[in-house]
């Protein structure tokens, strides 16, 4: 039983994470139609920008944690401007092959630019000190990283839902013609939701490295199960995105526990096909509405 | 057919791209002033820490030959190519190494995959070929004139420090969490072989990861409830601070042994005060117990000063290498293969900077079969037992 | 400007005497091919052959058909170790072996294709992606199957003249399948089955309503394309003599959709394209060491982003430009 709950609880701090990453996919998607596979690598890029500030320059944490996010935020609209706008005619796998090419070049500059060696990320919390609530351990470390994610995901919905700042990504993503007619800059919200999304990535890569220590692919496996966390919790609804992350995280730790370590990304993707063919748009997403 | 004209098109430019003519040697990657040194290892992608830390050694331990005067008046050139782990890329680059850049030999190559992949060109071809680093698959291989190996076998490894953890840490059960790859899986065989000649003791139980896994929560629950008392640790520096991590938030701590790639240093800073009291195999001196090495490491970091991060895998490249180049020195000025051949063949138990007691014979290409033990302690390892031989296969 | 007076005109595949020269000249430039370059250019040629392999038949799904395939490697796995397998353990000759794991392969084709009917975009891509990573985690645990991550030895494949060697050998026999395959790609574009295609993806309701029946060309799609994924795996198999399942992960199924992107989406000269940059341009990098990725992925954002219909797209503009000058 304790065995269960240790599961359940570790399971919930993973899910915790996976819908960090969902939520900047989901982000992207949802205004441009765009699947960023760059998200790993400009997560990656923000905690080692923050590892910088924190170990080679002494900056208090804070502060390097908000500038790392402010940087990694600046990268993605850049990359919009610079690479995603000029780009005419293109067609949406052209966009996904550019994200592709943006991983590389992202991977292959933190490696110069860092070394392949592992690293410690430096958290104010331990991960090796935490709670025993009835045999079931809680590091401080993962309830930080938890709280903080919430914290995130609870500023993320007041941003999109109750500014006017939201109203209009939700406008452009809703109806980018109309929303133009309306007057909506839309370049300047595409910029502003890739800036956003790229500071989403930045957090989830900070509270990424504590836990797994920093290299430049550390976010490889949590990236994949972010991006399959949104679809199952359906590619455009933001709430979907975070419940996807909890169940997946649960469910591929209470399967790891009790079946098999092994396959435990196999039955990942499992449950998520299986998922999409009841519902094909995911959990919480909108019905498909199709014209001819 | 518009696409087989673009196919051959394609290939005519490449062709073009690619012709170089060959300067004239006396053999291939001999001339009078120089010996090609080649190389192919993952210099990008999620292996690049091994590939440019090994790789990184070789270049900057021969730049260092060269700056002393080079041997007999010729200097090294080295070639270091990228296969990023892939096997393809591997076959590719070794094509290349020794038909577009002439090579005399060719030292290491990082994956079991990728040496199976380049095996049978590379022994065609009768290139000297310097300790790939992988499993033991060269036993059984005809035609092995030109293959040199110096690197701990994986299999006696483990048996060893399941032998030793019997004999003299008092261990009655044994699990091993390990790494899902020929890497892992022959330290595993090794473990379960030492349980089988040692007496009264037990293999517990098994828990393996992906390079790729990031969390290992669940593999330390396994191997807890598997109520071992002693715990293999078959990984890489990443993974195997997580584990150690994990078990330490269990409030479980076994016993612990561990492969030589967890003898890096890092590893202290990785697992933090959890990296204490484990026993941990070796094949060359610790860095700061032996002034030879410590030599060689601030010269290589002088060459590289990126090798800070990786000096042990620096050292290890050296370590391959070295051999080699004594050979190259035994066999005198007028340079030739089979002269290297014989030069390597006729040493015994010799000692370089890093490499240590390196014995190869007429029949023998396992140079290295004795690996020592050491202990981490306060943040640095100590050695705990003399060299430990085991039986050469080849 | 040659003006098509008659249909039949439109579907030569060569059309006009300079054209029958030009394809002869390019198939005796790749007879030959291994006589007049480096030898170690022989098996990076090979591969491209392979690839080329793969990318055609990837390209009929997400090209013609507008099924986005993440997963793609997963199916050459499957027939590189269907055709070991069956010349490793059943003795099975190659000639017999390679169009049985082809077989096999479109046989996971279908069984992808029928739940693949419900879903498209993003969920589409997710759970092709998770038959990707199915298959490879599979073959990495399945010991008694693969061989696990120990690998399999691939039985060497004995054919044609001794004075060739086995880099020359395979040469002939890559490039012989990678042709006539894709020749049969090309014309596949242009019969019934191809225009079907093509109407799926472009609106797969009024596809449907117009009477093409959807359910049998999209799964005729997915068992096509891994049809020649198999046989890709099969020849994969055999250059690299040694079976691991690390060659058949994301990180391939991602390359070799990149491919057809690259050279050009939805068009056999596109995918034969790109497959041959992409194969060659990292080895071609690798001097570059740990500039390669970035130099990769710089290269990849520019062919992109200057044109968007990939390589063989900017090809084509070219010849337009020459045909119509001086307009």
């Amino acid at each position: 039983m304790v065995d269960l709950a240790q599961f359940v609880v570790g399971g919930l701090a993973t899910g915790t994470l996976y819908g960090l990453v969902a939520l900047g996919i989901v982000l992207l998607y949802r205004s441009s139609r765009v699947l960023n596979f760059a998200h790993g690598d400009l997560a990656a890029l923000g905690a080692f920008i923050a590892f910088t500030m924190l170990v080679q320059l002494g900056w208090p944490f804070l502060t390097s944690v908000a500038v790392s996010l402010g940087a990694t935020a600046a990268a993605g609209a850049l990359f919009y401007f610079v690479v995603l706008r000029p780009v005419k005619e293109a067609t949406l796998l052209g966009r996904i092959v550019v994200t592709l090419g943006l991983a590389l070049v992202l991977s292959g500059a933190i490696t110069l630019l860092w070394g392949a060696d592992t690293k410690v990320f430096p958290f104010p919390l331990s991960e090796l000190r935490g709670y025993r609530l009835g045999g079931v351990f809680v590091s401080h470390l993962r309830l930080g990283l938890s709280a903080a994610g919430l914290a995130l995901m609870g500023a993320l919905y007041l941003l999109v839902q109750r500014t006017r700042v939201g109203l209009a990504m939700r406008a452009v993503s809703q109806d980018l013609v109309a929303a133009q007619a309306l007057g909506i800059p839309a370049r300047r919200i595409f910029a502003l939701t890739w800036g956003l999304a790229g500071a989403l990535g930045a957090a989830a890569g900070i509270l990424t490295a504590p836990v797994t220590l920093l290299t430049p692919f550390m976010m490889l496996d949590p990236f994949l199960k972010g991006f399959a966390a949104a679809v199952l919790g359906g590619m455009d609804s933001m709430p979907g995105a975070v419940l996807g992350g909890w169940l997946l995280g649960m469910a591929e730790s209470l399967f790891a526990g009790y079946v098999s370590v092994k396959f435990k990304t196999t039955l990942a993707f499992v449950i998520i096909i299986l998922m999409l063919m009841v519902r094909p748009e995911g959990l919480l997403g909108r019905e498909f509405h199709r014209r001819v | 057919m518009k696409h087989v004209r673009l196919l051959g098109l394609a290939l005519v430019l490449a062709a073009l791209l690619f012709s170089a003519s060959a300067g004239v040697a006396q053999e291939r990657g001999i001339t009078p002033t120089e010996i090609v040194i080649g190389s192919t290892v993952p210099l990008s992608g999620p292996a690049s820490y091994w590939g440019l830390g090994v790789g990184g050694g070789i270049d900057a331990y021969l730049k260092s030959i060269n700056d002393a005067g080079g041997i007999n008046g010729r200097k090294f050139r080295t070639v270091l190519l990228d296969d990023s782990y892939l096997p393809a890329r591997a076959a590719v680059n070794v094509r290349e190494l020794v038909e577009r850049h002439n090579v005399f030999a060719i030292v290491g190559m990082i994956g079991t995959a990728n040496a199976f992949a380049s095996r049978g060109y590379i022994l065609e071809s009768k290139t000297l070929w310097i300790t790939p680093t992988t499993n033991d698959i060269w036993a059984g291989l005809r035609d092995r004139k030109y293959l040199f190996v110096t690197y701990p076998s994986y299999h006696n490894e483990g048996r060893i420090l399941t032998e030793y953890a019997a004999k003299s840490l008092g261990t009655k059960s044994i699990a091993v969490f390990y790494q899902n790859d020929e890497y892992g899986l022959g330290l595993v065989r090794g473990v379960k072989y030492g349980v089988a000649q040692a007496k009264g003791i037990k293999f517990a139980g098994q828990a393996s990861y992906e390079v790729t896994d990031a969390d290992v929560s669940a593999q330390a629950v396994k191997l807890r409830a598997t109520g071992a008392d002693t715990v293999f640790i078959a990984a890489t520096p990443t993974q195997g601070a997580l584990i150690v991590r994990e078990m330490g938030k269990l409030g479980w701590r076994p016993r612990l042994l561990a492969t030589f790639t967890l003898g890096d240093p890092v590893m202290f800073r990785l697992a933090g005060e959890a990296w204490n009291d484990i026993y941990i195999g070796a094949y060359f001196p610790i860095p700061g117990t032996d002034p030879k090495l410590d030599e060689m490491l601030a010269t290589l970091i002088k060459y590289n000063a990126a090798l800070r991060n990786s000096p042990y895998n620096a050292l290890a490249g050296v370590s391959f290498v070295e051999p080699l180049v004594e050979a190259i020195r035994r066999a005198g000025p007028n340079l030739t293969k089979d002269g290297v051949v014989a030069a390597l063949e006729s040493l015994r138990n010799w000692d370089g900077a890093v490499a240590r007691s390196v014995t190869f014979g007429k029949d023998r290409r396992q140079g290295l079969n004795r690996i020592f033990i050491v202990k981490a302690e306060n943040g640095k390892y100590v050695k705990v037992t003399d060299w430990i031989s085991y039986q050469t296969q080849f | 400007m040659e003006l098509r007076q008659r249909y039949e005109e439109d579907l030569f595949l060569v059309r006009g005497a300079a054209a029958w020269l030009a394809t002869a000249a390019l198939l005796a430039a790749l007879a030959f091919f291994p006589f007049y370059t480096p030898r170690y250019l022989l098996f990076p040629a090979i591969l491209v052959a392979i690839n080329a392999v793969v990318a055609v038949g990837l390209n009929v799904l997400t090209g013609l058909t507008g099924q986005i395939s993440l997963g793609h490697a997963g199916f050459v796995g499957i027939g590189a170790y269907a055709a070991t397998l069956l010349a490793a353990r059943l003795g099975a000759p190659w000639w017999l072996a390679w169009p049985a794991a082809g077989l096999i392969a479109a046989g996971f084709g279908v069984l992808i294709g029928v739940p693949a009917l419900r879903l498209t975009g993003p969920y589409l891509t997710i759970a092709t992606l998770g038959f990707g990573i199915a298959v490879h985690q599979v073959l990495t645990n399945w010991e008694a199957l693969s061989g696990g991550r120990m690998g399999l030895e691939v039985p060497r494949v004995t054919f044609g003249p001794a004075a060739l060697t086995s880099d020359q050998r395979l040469y002939y026999l890559a490039v012989a399948i990678a042709a006539v395959l894709t020749w049969a790609a090309a014309n596949l574009a242009r019969s019934h089955v191809g225009r079907a295609f093509v109407a799926l993806r472009d609106s797969d309701i009024a596809a449907e309503v117009m009477g093409v029946n959807l359910t049998r060309y999209k799964v005729l799609a997915f068992a096509i394309s891994a049809f020649y994924a198999g046989i890709g795996g099969a020849l994969f198999a055999q250059a690299l003599r040694h079976l691991e399942p690390q060659s058949f992960d994301l990180i391939q199924s991602i390359y070799y959709f990149s491919m057809i992107v690259l050279g050009g989406l939805g068009t056999v000269p596109g995918a034969v394209l790109g497959a041959a940059v992409l194969t060659v341009l990292p080895g071609f990098l690798s001097g570059f060491r740990q500039w390669l990725p970035i130099i990769f992925g710089v290269a990849i954002i520019l062919i992109m982003v200057v044109e968007p219909r990939g390589l063989y797209g900017r090809w084509q503009r070219i010849r337009r430009y020459f045909k119509t000058w001086p307009l």
